[in-house]
C-alpha cells in the first residue's frame, strides 16, 4: 500500500479543545488525516502506542501531567513528533533537547511546514 | 668525562655547628655541583631537626642518610643519631655508634680513601679534637681541607677547627662567609682542571713536562731537594692541588707564582712529601729500627736502668705509639725490665690532645698486623684506643725544640718528617742539639727524605737507606752547648761545618790540643751542679754513680772530693769570686790523689750561670796507707785513727740514711705511679665528659633553633586563631562544630538564630538544644554523616514558614584525615526562595498567556473559515472573547477556585433573571471546579447568545428555564443540567452545524468527559448537559459535600 496515495496521519495531543480544533482544521485543510485530538493522558497514551501515524503534535502539559512518557513511546516507535507548548525549550528534559519544539501560539505556515518535514522523515525511515 | 666526577664535601661540626652550618649553606649557591655530607655529634636516641633547619637555606634535598645510600650530586646527607658513617664505593655505610666519640674522624678517614682527590673536608665550630686525624687523612689522599677560623667571625667553639689546623694539614682557614665562597669556587673550578687527562700524549704533555722541570729546578734551588725523579703523575697531582688552593687556573701561571712567592715553594715541598701518616709508616724502616737499634738500647740494662726516648714533633701520636710498641715488644723478651720513658713533644697543645687520647679510627689501623692490634689496642666501636701498657710509657708535653732545652741522656731520638719543615739553617741548629741530647752511642731515627749530610761529623749512618744514625763521640769537636751555645755565642750553630779551615780555626784547634794535653782537668757545671762540659782526663775525680745516669757533679764526685766541692761551691755562689781548696785528698781507683781544687765563675750574658771547676794534681797518686803515712807525722797517727773511726761510724749512719732515703724514694715512685694512672683515668673520664658536653651542646643548639621555630609557629597560630575568631563572629553562615559524640564544640553567633544556643552550651549535645527548624531527622542525619563520611544537604524551613535554610552536614576531618565530628552549616536562602517563587510565577504567567493566545488564535482561525462576512466574523469573535473574559473574571474573583453554578448562569443571563422572570434557575447549591467552570462558561455563553439572537430571548415573550440536579445513583455520578427555551419563535433544525453547536457538543466530552444533547423541538430548544460529578462540589445545607476527589488540578 503506497503512502503517497493516502493522507498522512497526524496524531494530535492537546487538552485545550479550541486549540485542538484549530489544529484539526489546519491539518485537514493541508490534506492530513488527524488522529485524535486527545486531551486526556490515558487516551493519548493509548493512541501513541497503537495508532499508525506519520507524525505527532503533542502538548507538553496534559491537564497537569507531563507528556514525556508518551514522547518516549513515540520516539521508541520512530514516529517523528513535535512539542507544542507555551513553555520554554529549556524546561524540556535533556533527552528531548534535540526534538522539534513549536511555540504556542504557532503560525499556521510554520506548523504545516513542520508537519510536512516530520512526515518526510517518517517516510524515509519507512 | 669529568661531569660525573663531582666533589664531595664532608662537613664536621659540633657545638656551635648549627649556626655555622646555616651560615655556610646560606653562603653557597642553591644548587652547587657537589654532594654534601654532614657529620655532627648527635645525642643518641634523639631525633635531629637539623634537616628541617638546613632545608630552608638550600634548594638541595636534605635528608638523613640511610645505609648503603649512593652519594649523588646535589644532595645533602646527614649522619643519623646513634650511627657512625663510613664510605665505601660511593655509598654511605651506617653502623651502630656504640659509644664512638669521634664520628668525624671515622667518616673522614674512610671518606679520604674512598673518594681521594674529590674529597673536601670542612671542619666547623666544635669543641674537642674530633676531625684532626680525619683532615690529615683527607690531605694525604690529596683532598682539599678547610677549617673555620681566621679573622672576622670566629667559630663558637675553637676546639675542633684548632685541632685540625694544628695538624698543619688544613689548606684554608677562613671565617664562615669566606669559607662558603671558597668552597663554591672550588666546586666551580673542579670541573675545569688544568691538565685535563693527565699523562695523555700530544702537545699538552710538552707543556706539562716543561712546567714540571721548571718546578723541580725551583725546588732544588730553594729547599735543596731534587724531585726530578719523583713519579710525574704524583708530582703533578700535588701541583694541581696547590693550584686549586691558590686558585690559579693555568700551569704556567703557577710556575710564575712559585718563582715569585718564596713561601709557595715550601708549601709545595711539604705537599709533595706528604705520605700516608699511619702507624709504622715506612714499615721497612721500623723493622730496621727494631732489629738494629732497640736491642742495643736495652743491652746491658737492668731493672734499675732507664731507657729514654724522645720524639719531638709528635703531632697526633702515630709515630710515638709505633716506637713505644716496638719498645714494648722488645721488653717482653727481657726478664728484668728497665724503666722506659718515651718523651713525646710538640709545640701544639691541640695536636697533643689528640695524641694523648690515643684514639684512632679503625681505617688508620688497617695495615697494622692483627697481632699488634689485638695486643696493643682496645677496640671501641669503629675506632681503637692505644692500650694502657703502651700509653703509660709515653709522656706527652708541650715543648719546642727551638726554644726549650732538650731532654738529655737519651738512647734514641725519633724525629721523622719534621726536619723537612725546617730550613737548612734551623736544621743545622737542631741536629747538634740532638747530638747533645743523646747519650754517647745514642741513635737518631729520621724520615726517609731527611738527612744529616751537613752534620755528618755528629752522626754516623747505621742504616743509610732507612735513615738510622748513631751519635758520634766527638770530644774534639766543640759542638757542646747546643742551645746554651746558641744563646751565649749566637753564631756558632749557624757556621757551616764544611767550610775550609781558617787561620783562627788552627789556633783554636791548637788551643784545644793544649788544653787536652797540658792543662789540668776541669769540668763546667750549671746552677744545679749539672755537668755541661768535661775536659779530658776527669775520670780520676769523677765516676758515674750506680743507678740512674746523672750529670750531677756531686753525685759523680769520687770519695773525698764531695765535701770540698760543696763547701767551695757554696762560697763561690755567695761571694761571686773564685775560690780555691788546697790539699784535697781524693780516693781514686789506684790510690789517693791530693789535688788543689779551684772554682771560678764564668762570665755570663744571658742570666745562666756556669762555673769552671779545675782539678790540679799535687804530686803523684799514692797508696792509701802510704798517702796517709807520708803526709802526716806519726804522732798524729792516733788522732787520725780516731777521726777515721768516727768517719767510719758517720759513713755507716749515712749509709743507713741513704737506704732509708732510697726506700722513701721507692715509695714516692710507686705513689707517683698510682697518681699517674689515676690521672690517666681522670683524663679519660674528662674526655667522656667533653663528649657528653659536646652532645648536650648540639642538642641545646638544636633545641634553641627549634624553639625559635616554635615561637614563630605559635605566632602564626595566634594569628590564624584570631582570624578564625573574627571569621566566626562576622560570618552570617550559621555554623556548629560537633565532636564524634555530637557534643557541641563551638558555634558561630549566627547559629543562635536557628538553635536556642547560648555561649555555655558548648559541651552539651546538640540534640538537647531547642530549634526553630522543622527538622526531626537531624539526629539520624548526623549519625549517617559520621558512619558514611558523606555530606548531606537539605533545604529546611523554619516552623513558622518564614525562613528558609540550605543546611549542609559535613564530616569534620582532623589533620590525620580521620573523622572527628560533624560540621553543621546553615545558609539563609529565604530571599533566594522568594525570588525563585517570583520567577516561577512570571514563567507560569507567560505560559498561561501564551495558552490563552493560542486559544484565541485558534478560535479566530476557525471563525474566519466559517464566516461569510467581516461583520459576521467580528460579531462571533468579539462576543466569544467577551464570554471568555467574563468566565475569567468570575474565576479571578473567586481566586481561581470553585464557582457556584447559578452564578455562572446568572452572569450570562443577567438581563433576564430577577424582576423580569424570563430566566429561571432551579437546582441545588452546586459549585464547579475551575476547569468545569471554564468549559461550562463557554457552553452557557453559546446557549445564551443563541437564545438572544434566534431563540426564546430574541423577542419579548419567550423565557428560559434552567434546571440541574446531581444524579448520585448513576455510575459514574453525574451533574445533569437542562436548558429549556419556552415561548420563543418556532425552532427549525439548522441546515449545517454552526461553530457554537460544535463547541457545545465537543467540549463537554473533550474537556470534562461529559455529554451534550441538543433537541431542536419546535416549541423550544432543549439542551441536556451531563458532566461527571467529580467536577462539582455539592454545598447544599451549608456543608460542602465533596462529591469526588478531583483528579486534576485546574489549568489554563
Amino acid at each position: 500500500m503506497s503512502r503517497s496515495t493516502n493522507p498522512r496521519r497526524v496524531l494530535v495531543i492537546e487538552d485545550e479543545l479550541m486549540v485542538a480544533m484549530g489544529l484539526e482544521m489546519l491539518l485537514t485543510d493541508s490534506g492530513c488525516a488527524v488522529v485524535g485530538p486527545h486531551g486526556r493522558f490515558d487516551r493519548a497514551m493509548e493512541a501513541a502506542r497503537n495508532e499508525a501515524v506519520d507524525a505527532a503534535l503533542i502538548d507538553v502539559n496534559l491537564r497537569g501531567s507531563k507528556i514525556y512518557p508518551i514522547a518516549d513511546v513515540l520516539a521508541e516507535r520512530g514516529i517523528p513528533f513535535a512539542f507544542l507548548t507555551g513553555y520554554e525549550k529549556e524546561t524540556l528534559p535533556e533527552r528531548f533537547a534535540h526534538e522539534l519544539l513549536l511555540s504556542k501560539p504557532c503560525g499556521p505556515q510554520d506548523l504545516v511546514a513542520a508537519v510536512a518535514r516530520m512526515c518526510e522523515r517518517s517516510l524515509v525511515r519507512t | 668525562m669529568r661531569s660525573s666526577r663531582f666533589p664531595i664535601v664532608a662537613i664536621g661540626a659540633s657545638a656551635g655547628g648549627v649556626e655555622a652550618l646555616t651560615a655556610l649553606f646560606r653562603g653557597l649557591p642553591p644548587r652547587p655541583h657537589a654532594a654534601f655530607v654532614i657529620i655532627t655529634h648527635l645525642a643518641p636516641h634523639r631525633e635531629s631537626l637539623l634537616a628541617d633547619i638546613l632545608v630552608r637555606h638550600t634548594d638541595m634535598p636534605v635528608a638523613e642518610a640511610h645505609n648503603d645510600q649512593a652519594i649523588e650530586e646535589g644532595h645533602v646527607y646527614l649522619i643519623p643519631p646513634d650511627a657512625v658513617m663510613t664510605v665505601a664505593d660511593e655509598h654511605l655505610i651506617l653502623n651502630e655508634r656504640g659509644g664512638e666519640r669521634n664520628p668525624v674522624d671515622i667518616f673522614l678517614t674512610s671518606f679520604a680513601l674512598a673518594v681521594g682527590d674529590r674529597a673536601v673536608a670542612v671542619i666547623l665550630s666544635g669543641s674537642g679534637t674530633d676531625g684532626a686525624i680525619g683532615v690529615k687523612a683527607v690531605r694525604e689522599a690529596e683532598g682539599f681541607t678547610l677549617a673555620q677560623g681566621g679573622s672576622g667571625s670566629q667559630p663558637g667553639h675553637h676546639g675542633m677547627p684548632d685541632a685540625a689546623i694544628a695538624t698543619g694539614f688544613v689548606d684554608c682557614i677562613l671565617p664562615i662567609d669566606a669559607l662558603a665562597e671558597r668552597i663554591a669556587a672550588y666546586i666551580d673550578t673542579f670541573e675545569k682542571q688544568p691538565f685535563g687527562a693527565r699523562g695523555d700524549g700530544g702537545k699538552a704533555t710538552e707543556e706539562i713536562e716543561e712546567a714540571r722541570t721548571a718546578l723541580c729546578a725551583i725546588l732544588r734551588e730553594r729547599v735543596g731537594h731534587d724531585f726530578s725523579r719523583y713519579k710525574p703523575n704524583t708530582f703533578l697531582r700535588r701541583v694541581e692541588r696547590r693550584m686549586q688552593v691558590r686558585r690559579i687556573a693555568d700551569l704556567r701561571g703557577y710556575v710564575a707564582f712559585v718563582k715569585d712567592d718564596p713561601e709557595e715553594a715550601t708549601f709545595l715541598f711539604r705537599d709533595l712529601l706528604i705520605g700516608v701518616t699511619s702507624f709504622f709508616r715506612d714499615p721497612e724502616a721500623f723493622d730496621c729500627l727494631a732489629r738494629l737499634v732497640i736491642p742495643e738500647i736495652f743491652a746491658g740494662k737492668g731493672a734499675d736502668d732507664w731507657v729514654r726516648v724522645w720524639i719531638p714533633g709528635c703531632a697526633t701520636g702515630e709515630e710515638v705509639y709505633s716506637v713505644a710498641i716496638l719498645l714494648r715488644e722488645h721488653m717482653r723478651t727481657m726478664a728484668p725490665q728497665p724503666h722506659v720513658q718515651v718523651f713525646a713533644t710538640d709545640v701544639d697543645e691541640n695536636a697533643l690532645a689528640v695524641a694523648r687520647a690515643g684514639h684512632y679510627p679503625a681505617k688508620l689501623l688497617e695495615r697494622m698486623s692483627p697481632d699488634r692490634l689485638e695486643r696493643y689496642f682496645v677496640r671501641e666501636g669503629r675506632s681503637f684506643t692505644i692500650a694502657k701498657e703502651v700509653r703509660e710509657i709515653c709522656l706527652f708535653s708541650c715543648h719546642s725544640i727551638v726554644r726549650d732545652p732538650p731532654f738529655l741522656n737519651l738512647d734514641l731520638i725519633s724525629c721523622r718528617n719534621l726536619l723537612i719543615y725546617f730550613k737548612t739553617e734551623l736544621q743545622n741548629q737542631v741536629l747538634p742539639l740532638f747530638h747533645y741530647a743523646l747519650r754517647p752511642g745514642g741513635f737518631l731515627f729520621l724520615g726517609i727524605s731527611e738527612h744529616v749530610s751537613q752534620n755528618a761529623d755528629l752522626f754516623a749512618p747505621l742504616d743509610k737507606k732507612h735513615r738510622i744514625f748513631r751519635r758520634r763521640d766527638q770530644p774534639g769537636r766543640p759542638a757542646v752547648f747546643p742551645v746554651v751555645a746558641q744563646t751565649l755565642t749566637g753564631r756558632r750553630a749557624t757556621q757551616p761545618q764544611a767550610k775550609p779551615v781558617s787561620g783562627t780555626e788552627v789556633v783554636r784547634r791548637a788551643e784545644t790540643v793544649m788544653l787536652d794535653r797540658f792543662a789540668p782537668a776541669y769540668v763546667i757545671v750549671d746552677d744545679d751542679w749539672n755537668l755541661v762540659r768535661y775536659s779530658a782526663r776527669t775520670g780520676k775525680y769523677l765516676e758515674p754513680p750506680a743507678g740512674v745516669p746523672t750529670r750531677n757533679l756531686l753525685a759523680m764526685a769520687r770519695r773525698g772530693l764531695q765535701l770540698a766541692l760543696r763547701s767551695a761551691m757554696h762560697e763561690v755562689v755567695k761571694t761571686g769570686s773564685a775560690t780555691r781548696r788546697e790539699g784535697v785528698r781524693v780516693e781514686c781507683e789506684t790510690g789517693v790523689q791530693t789535688i788543689d781544687l779551684t772554682i771560678e765563675p764564668i762570665p755570663d750574658k744571658g742570666g745562666d750561670h756556669f762555673w769552671l771547676i779545675v782539678f790540679a794534681d799535687v804530686g803523684a797518686v799514692r797508696g792509701r796507707d802510704e798517702g796517709v803515712a807520708a803526709d802526716w807525722p806519726a804522732d798524729q797517727e792516733q788522732a787520725f785513727r780516731q777521726i777515721e773511726q768516727e768517719l767510719h761510724q758517720t759513713r755507716e749512719r749515712l749509709q743507713i740514711s741513704t737506704e732509708e732515703y732510697e726506700t722513701a724514694v721507692e715509695e714516692l715512685k710507686s705513689a707517683n705511679e698510682e697518681l699517674l694512672s689515676l690521672n690517666e683515668e681522670l683524663q679519660s673520664t674528662n674526655e667522656e665528659l667533653e663528649t657528653s658536653k659536646e652532645e648536650l651542646q648540639s642538642v641545646n643548639e638544636e633545641l634553641h633553633t627549634v624553639n625559635v621555630e616554635l615561637s614563630a609557629k605559635i605566632d602564626e597560630l595566634d594569628r590564624a586563631n584570631s582570624d578564625l575568631k573574627n571569621l566566626f563572629a562576622s560570618t552570617r553562615i550559621a555554623t556548629i562544630l560537633l565532636d564524634r559524640t555530637l557534643i557541641i564544640r563551638s558555634f558561630t553567633p549566627a547559629a543562635s538564630g536557628i538553635f536556642r544556643l547560648i555561649q555555655t552550651d558548648c559541651g552539651r549535645p546538640l540534640a538537647d538544644i531547642a530549634t526553630f527548624l522543622d527538622y526531626a531527622g537531624l539526629p539520624e542525619d548526623l549519625k549517617s554523616v559520621l558512619s558514611s563520611m558523606n555530606s548531606i544537604e537539605r533545604q529546611l524551613t523554619s516552623r513558622n514558614g518564614e525562613a528558609h535554610y540550605l543546611m549542609r552536614l559535613l564530616p569534620y576531618w582532623n589533620s590525620d584525615r580521620r573523622i572527628d565530628g560533624v560540621i553543621v552549616t546553615f545558609i539563609d536562602v529565604t530571599d533566594m526562595i522568594h525570588v525563585g517563587q517570583q520567577k516561577a510565577l512570571v514563567a507560569e504567567l507567560n505560559h498561561r498567556v501564551k495558552n490563552v493566545l493560542a486559544v484565541v488564535t485558534s478560535m479566530a482561525a476557525q471563525l474566519a473559515r466559517r464566516s461569510t462576512s467581516v461583520d459576521e466574523f467580528n460579531e462571533g469573535f468579539l462576543s466569544r472573547i467577551r464570554g471568555l473574559a467574563q468566565t475569567h473574571d468570575i474565576l479571578a474573583r473567586h481566586e481561581w477556585s470553585d464557582v457556584a453554578l447559578d452564578e455562572l448562569f446568572a452572569a450570562e443571563l443577567s438581563a433576564f433573571v430577577g424582576e423580569s422572570g424570563r430566566a429561571a434557575l432551579v437546582g441545588p447549591k452546586v459549585h464547579l471546579r475551575p476547569r468545569a467552570t471554564t468549559t461550562l462558561g463557554m457552553v452557557i455563553h453559546e446557549l445564551a447568545t443563541n437564545a438572544v439572537k434566534y431563540g426564546a430571548l430574541s423577542d419579548d415573550n419567550g423565557r428560559v428555564s434552567v434546571a440541574w440536579a446531581l444524579r448520585l445513583d448513576a455510575e459514574p455520578p453525574m451533574l445533569e443540567i437542562t436548558w429549556r427555551e419556552i415561548g420563543g419563535p418556532p425552532v427549525k433544525t439548522p441546515e449545517r452545524k454552526g461553530f457554537g453547536t460544535e463547541l457545545i457538543e465537543r467540549s463537554l466530552d473533550f474537556e470534562l468527559g461529559g455529554t451534550a444533547r441538543i433537541d431542536y423541538a419546535r416549541e423550544g430548544l432543549v439542551v441536556t448537559l451531563a458532566i461527571p460529578a467529580i467536577h462539582a462540589v455539592h454545598t447544599e445545607g451549608g456543608t460542602n459535600e465533596q462529591i469526588h476527589e478531583p483528579q486534576e488540578s485546574a489549568r489554563h
